[in-house]
């Protein structure tokens, strides 16, 4: 027996040993062609730390933050936004459109036709140039995709028309004031129709580029990492950083310990609760920008006892705001003042007048016929810890006003559905908006027959301002409309605004260049390492 | 033994085919609409109907179940909406990962659980005895997430000796030439040092996390059962007749002593799949562990029913060796 054993692995031994003629991954000659031979500056890498591993890189599909920051480094725009410096850092400024694939554009006088006039000296990664039928193209692409069509949808885009190789005419249903900013959004990106057409289409973009972009891509593979290279030849100069690697990490608290200890040059999603840690470490510098991500507590308006206003209004009095904000947050978000976010152009905090008062509630309650309270059920969708803690604050005042919250614990999937059902008589969530417009914004959530408005809030006040200031192209009138709505759904009051996130973004001191934007997904083209 | 094997291999077919029907009904009885995890917050929908219907989702059940199985008879395990690959392809570049883990876990397992157990029973109520009661009794009720986190913090964090917890091998360094798609395998094959140093060091905390609980397991499983082996006649006629008490202990009492542990063993192949799902969500190891648990939360039905089906085939196959293997220790085994 184990002399068998023994003469086992002897001969298992020299197999592996003589297998040994198959090639080595890390010898020296194997290695070779790594490098870049371009560079004549030391070549400079940074990494990062996501969470998710992303699901395509086809711009038109992509939809989750992964897929999105895979197309924006792959890919350019007809336009984008510029920057603005604010105290906390870069961030963009979306209310100035800046050139990128378009050098520049003419408007008709009425707002429904916008000539671009497209750069001559832009070529795809191929080496295809870029021409007025790849625009044609990526355009009708989105037109007709599963996920990127609503976007299209919201542009107003009637047609579009290639009168030479350098001009697109593109023709709205009617006038739209997000239309530039919406053709910022990474969806518009213009992908080689040629090289798209060789392939096949369909399949090849979900996992190959076919871009203009700053970097080309090496590798994708969503369990482990992305890697990408610089592309030397980009019509705008190359990129800073030689090379940029995105590890997937789901945990966030491996993320936030590869950051404290150097092995990550950057890492988002860092939970609240560790910013304080990772800012005494001297090497490291935590950049946290005020987000278009709000976080509200929803009451169905078409259940009793939400239908009454004055009811919302006493939940909104009994939520303990200060507590949500210190406590569960660690003062990674301040309040929301408004349906909008505060760092949306046209935001307003007019006809909020709500802070933690119980007596105001326990008023507010009995005007509206429930002295003793009620009981009603929380839907609480899994995967977000603050929501649970949030709701756990919530229960406790609630319960001192006689009113009784049922938390009910569900799947987050379960939960994405139950929502878009409608028929939840109250839940915690969250929303980004894309486009910071409020009229995007309002659009979707609280005009009557929003697609996201799944608490059917229903004010003919506020829809026809909406509607009005859809048409209205004088801007400031605009906001003052979209002002006067917000006024009156702060004192409606469909929803208690919980907070606004802090989008927290963790990178090593000698990390420049991150700049914040409210989709959240970092261009690595402005990165550098010093 | 050919006969045996062949009805045991015949009787495997209802098993399976009753798993393929019961992770279908389960997976789509289950809440959670994939399309609507997959469209995001922002979804119109109509977006949510298109993507429902390249997703085959609008159709009748009947039909998707006459799909799904028509496709695994021509070895399509569906496509995987939450990383847009297709089922298999992602098993392809995760199954490795997943098997390199368990088998160290499983190695660690047996080098480590199996000489304690011998000691243990052969010097009962001793120091040794009581220390390994102790370690079988931490190791089997610490949860595989806290011994991971207490690994990470402690070997990478606090002293610095383990590799960050990403993944199979340093990013700088280039995976081994695929061979088996088991890196230290690979990397000795190939003769590449480099890798193997690299991937050993990766590879070392998360099997040892995922190790403990079959360790414990295994540990007194041995334990008890050489203890009644040592008590039997054979065994004491084996001393009787002079024979050390090594060739006593090593070679009588530890081959009918290993029966019963071999069952454990196998039985804990399955446990080890299982606790691979947490084990290397901790350690970001690229394996179908911790494809699985995305899968379950993106409500991702192809790769949960194909991950179902592969793991029940797996466990069909262990308990089928492990069978075979008692007739080869114990000549008395028959099989009828």
């Amino acid at each position: 027996m184990l002399k068998k054993g023994l003469s086992l692995i002897v001969v298992l031994s020299t197999l592996l040993w003589t297998a040994g003629c198959a090639s080595n991954a890390n010898s020296p000659s194997a290695s070779s062609g790594e490098k870049g031979a371009e560079a004549s500056a030391p070549p400079k890498a940074i990494t990062l730390a996501y969470s998710e591993g992303g699901s395509t890189m086809d711009p038109a599909e992509a939809s989750d933050l992964t897929s999105d920051t895979l197309v924006l480094a792959l890919y350019d725009q007809l336009v984008t936004y510029g920057k603005k410096s604010t105290d906390s850092g870069e961030v963009a400024d979306t209310e100035a459109i800046k050139p990128m694939l378009a050098e520049k554009w003419d408007v008709s006088a009425d707002n429904m036709t916008y000539t671009m006039h497209l750069r001559k000296d832009v070529k795809f990664q191929s080496g295809n140039p870029l021409t007025a039928s790849s625009v044609l193209y990526s355009l009708e692409r989105l037109k007709n995709s599963d996920s990127g069509s609503f976007l299209y949808g919201m542009s107003s885009i009637k047609t579009a028309t290639a009168p030479d190789e350098h001009t697109v005419v593109i023709t709205l249903s009617q006038p739209n004031h997000m239309f530039l900013q919406i053709l910022s959004l990474y969806n518009f990106s213009i992908v080689d129709d040629v090289l798209v057409k060789e392939k096949g289409d369909g399949e090849y973009l979900k996992t190959h580029a076919a871009g203009s972009g700053p970097f080309k891509l090496e590798k994708w593979d969503p369990a482990t990492e992305a890697v990408f290279n610089a592309n030397a030849s980009y019509w705008q100069g190359a990129p800073n950083l030689s090379k940029v690697t995105m590890k997937f990490t789901k945990e966030a608290s491996n993320r936030v310990l590869l950051l404290d200890k150097g092995d990550v040059d950057m890492a988002i999603e860092i939970p609240a609760k560790d910013v304080a840690k990772l800012e005494t470490n001297a090497d490291l510098k935590v950049q946290s920008n005020a987000s278009n991500r709000i976080l509200y507590f929803a009451m169905n308006n078409k259940v009793k006892p939400f239908n009454d206003p004055k009811v919302r209004q006493a939940i909104s009095y009994a939520i303990p705001y200060d507590q949500l904000i210190d406590d569960v947050m660690y003062g990674q978000a301040k309040q929301m003042k408004s349906s909008v976010a505060s760092n949306t152009p046209g935001y307003t905090d007019a006809g909020y007048s709500y802070k933690h008062d119980l007596n105001k509630a326990k008023q507010l309650l009995t005007e509206a016929g429930y002295p003793n309270g009620f009981n009603f059920d929380l839907t609480l969708g899994s995967g977000f810890q603050d929501w649970a803690d949030d709701a756990v604050l919530i229960q406790a005042e609630l319960a001192k006003i006689g009113v009784k919250m049922n938390v009910v614990n569900v799947a987050r999937a379960q939960f994405l559905e139950q929502q878009r059902e409608g028929n939840l008589t109250a839940y915690i969530s969250k929303w980004t908006s894309f486009v910071n417009d409020p009229g995007y914004h309002l659009g979707f959530l609280m005009y009557s027959s929003g697609s996201s408005n799944y608490i059917h809030y229903a004010n003919p006040e506020v829809d026809k301002l909406w509607e009005q200031a859809g048409k209205e192209q004088d801007e400031n009138k605009r906001k003052e409309l979209y002002g006067k709505a917000q006024e009156l759904i702060n004192q409606d009051s469909p929803w208690a605004y919980l907070y606004e996130y802090n989008r927290v973004v963790g990178m090593g001191k000698d990390v420049t260049g991150y700049v914040y934007y409210p989709d959240e997904v970092i261009r690595f083209y402005s990165l550098n390492k010093e | 033994m050919a006969v045996y094997t062949l009805r045991r291999l015949i009787q495997m077919i209802p098993a399976l085919l009753g798993i393929i029907v019961i992770t279908f009904i389960i997976s789509r009885v289950l809440p959670g609409d994939p399309a609507v995890m997959l469209a995001g917050e922002q979804a119109t929908p109509e977006t949510i109907e298109n993507i429902r219907s390249s997703m085959g989702l609008d159709q009748p059940k009947y039909i998707q179940f006459f799909h799904y199985v028509v496709g695994l008879f021509q070895g399509d395990l569906g496509q995987a909406y939450h990383t847009g690959q297709s089922v298999a392809s992602d098993f392809a570049t995760r199954f490795p990962a997943t098997i390199e883990l368990a088998l160290a876990s499983l190695v660690i397992a047996i080098l480590v659980a199996i000489p304690i157990g011998i000691l243990a029973a052969t010097r009962k109520e001793s120091i040794v005895d009581h220390i390994s009661r102790v370690f079988s009794l931490i190791g089997a009720c610490m949860p595989i997430f806290w011994i991971g986190l207490l690994f990470i913090y402690i070997f990478y964090a606090k002293w610095g000796i383990a590799p960050a917890p990403m993944g199979r091998i340093s990013g700088d360094i280039n995976p081994p030439t695929n061979i088996t798609g088991l890196y230290v395998i690979d990397s000795l094959m190939t003769g590449d040092f480099v890798a193997l140093k690299s991937s050993l060091s990766h590879l070392v905390l998360p099997a040892i996390c995922l190790s403990t609980g079959t360790m414990a397991i295994v540990a007194r499983m041995m334990r008890s059962s050489m203890l009644e082996v040592i008590g039997q006649d054979f065994v004491r006629t084996a001393r009787a007749k002079g024979l050390r008490e090594g060739v006593v202990i090593y070679k009588h009492a530890l081959i009918n002593a290993f029966i019963p542990t071999l069952t454990v063993l196998g039985l804990q192949v399955g446990y080890l799949i299982g606790g691979a799902v947490i084990t290397e969500t901790i350690f970001t190891w690229p394996g179908v562990g911790s494809y699985v648990t995305d899968s379950i939360l993106a409500a991702d039905y192809a790769p949960i029913q194909a991950f179902t089906l592969v793991s029940a085939l797996i466990y069909s196959f262990i308990n089928l060796g492990v069978d075979l293997v008692y007739g080869l220790i114990d000549p008395r085994i028959r099989y009828e």
